[in-house]
């Protein structure tokens, strides 16, 4: 979901990230609030795919975005199948499900390190308070990077386990996990200090 | 220019790593409760843990680090959930109070010095990571659903058979750890090596 910078040169990669930020979250706060029945959604997918079409992604960039969360919607929709009646469950479903898309919109048109940007100037008033704005923006980077990384490391962990037909223990899950991932970070702070970057 | 703080690069990366760690505990299915509202995740088992392995300002870090790349709209939130709506959804009070009740597991779960004892990373969980969380989760939901406090209350504490066994895991999981690889307790390490070795020496 996590999905790469699509290159393009429309009116939605051109906006400046910080009012791209802002303009995102007011609409996902809009359609979070106020897609509740079939003709908000009918109206609310129309809106996403004119995004779609304004950044210049096809209906095919849709589709992949929407399959890609197709485990969200299997754990969305047959629960609240359970407990509510179909209508609301396809609704709610389809209101996270186009929420998604819109914030893979706005992955797929902006540059990360732009975001970056955008976020170490909304930190400079923490300067104030002895935090300097580019380590924030370097904690931001070293997450979003690290996530894969993680990923990969539980998917081995679980791997490992599984080939000693050990059971899904969750002790025995964490601490290896927890040890990858922090030796991974002493990883990575060699590298950031490597490079002289400075805290 | 260096800033005089304890603060260094390896903290900065630790930091980032446990915000992926906390993100990567909510990528398999939750477990909704109630139509999915506020599902239950193990993530709430990532911010104890941030509490008692990384101690209260680092741990608190992790949290908003986390919680900054779910407001930018990374969907990190169990069920796959991010954007600016799910801080203002049902469960918005319990997010914040994470920020808050990592800070109180840090305090308690390094009050002592030394090794980690299980009564108090038990008891640092139980009251940062249950007590401090609800203390500002259910009155915003109470807001949120336009539900009454106390049936509010009611219905939250279908989720404090799981939050109690995430406290207990978080307490194996910290103790274990110590055992399997103290360096992770950065604070510990630092009191036992006071000196960094200079290596262009």
């Amino acid at each position: 979901m996590i999905s790469v910078y699509r290159s393009g040169t429309s009116i939605l990669h051109r906006l400046p990230p910080g009012l791209k930020l802002i303009g995102f979250i007011g609409l996902s706060l809009l359609i979070a609030a106020t897609t509740t029945h079939l003709l908000e959604v009918v109206s609310a997918s129309t809106f996403v795919m004119t995004g779609y079409a304004l950044a210049g992604l096809g209906v095919r960039a849709l589709a992949s975005q929407v399959l890609s969360v197709r485990w969200v919607v299997i754990f969305m929709l047959v629960p609240q199948l359970l407990f509510l009646p179909a209508l609301d469950a396809v609704t709610n479903t389809a209101r996270v499900v186009l929420i998604l898309a819109l914030a893979a919109l706005f992955t797929m048109t902006t540059r990360i390190p732009d975001l970056l940007d955008a976020a170490e100037r909304a930190a400079s008033p923490l300067r104030r308070v002895g935090i300097r704005p580019e380590s924030v923006a370097l904690l931001l980077a070293l997450s979003i990077t690290s996530i894969p990384v993680i990923a990969g490391f539980a998917a081995t962990v679980r791997d490992a386990q599984r080939a000693r037909g050990i059971p899904a223990h969750r002790v025995s899950f964490a601490v290896p996990l927890l040890i990858m991932s922090l030796k991974h970070a002493d990883d990575l702070a060699d590298a950031v200090s490597s490079r002289g970057i400075e805290q | 220019m260096f800033k005089q703080s304890a603060w260094d690069v390896r903290d900065t990366t630790r930091v980032a790593a446990f915000a992926a760690l906390i993100a990567v505990l909510g990528l398999p299915g939750a477990l909704p409760v109630f139509g999915g509202a506020v599902p239950i995740t193990l993530q709430t088992l990532g911010v104890m843990l941030a509490g008692t392995i990384l101690g209260p300002w680092r741990g608190a870090a992790a949290v908003l680090t986390f919680e900054a790349l779910v407001l930018v709209g990374l969907p990190l939130l169990s069920g796959g959930r991010g954007g600016a709506g799910v801080f203002v959804g049902p469960s918005a009070g319990y997010l914040i109070g994470w920020i808050f009740g990592v800070f109180v597991i840090g305090i308690i779960a390094f009050a002592g010095s030394g090794r980690p004892h299980w009564w108090r990373t038990a008891a640092a969980c139980i009251t940062g990571g249950i007590l401090v969380v609800y203390a500002f989760g259910i009155p915003l939901q109470a807001l949120v659903t336009r539900l009454p406090l106390a049936e509010t209350a009611l219905t939250s504490t279908v989720f404090l058979p799981g939050d109690v066994v995430k406290a207990v895991l978080a307490t194996a999981i910290t103790l274990t750890l110590w055992r399997a690889y103290p360096r992770a307790f950065s604070r510990r390490l630092t009191q036992r090596q006071p000196v960094r070795t200079d290596v262009a020496a």
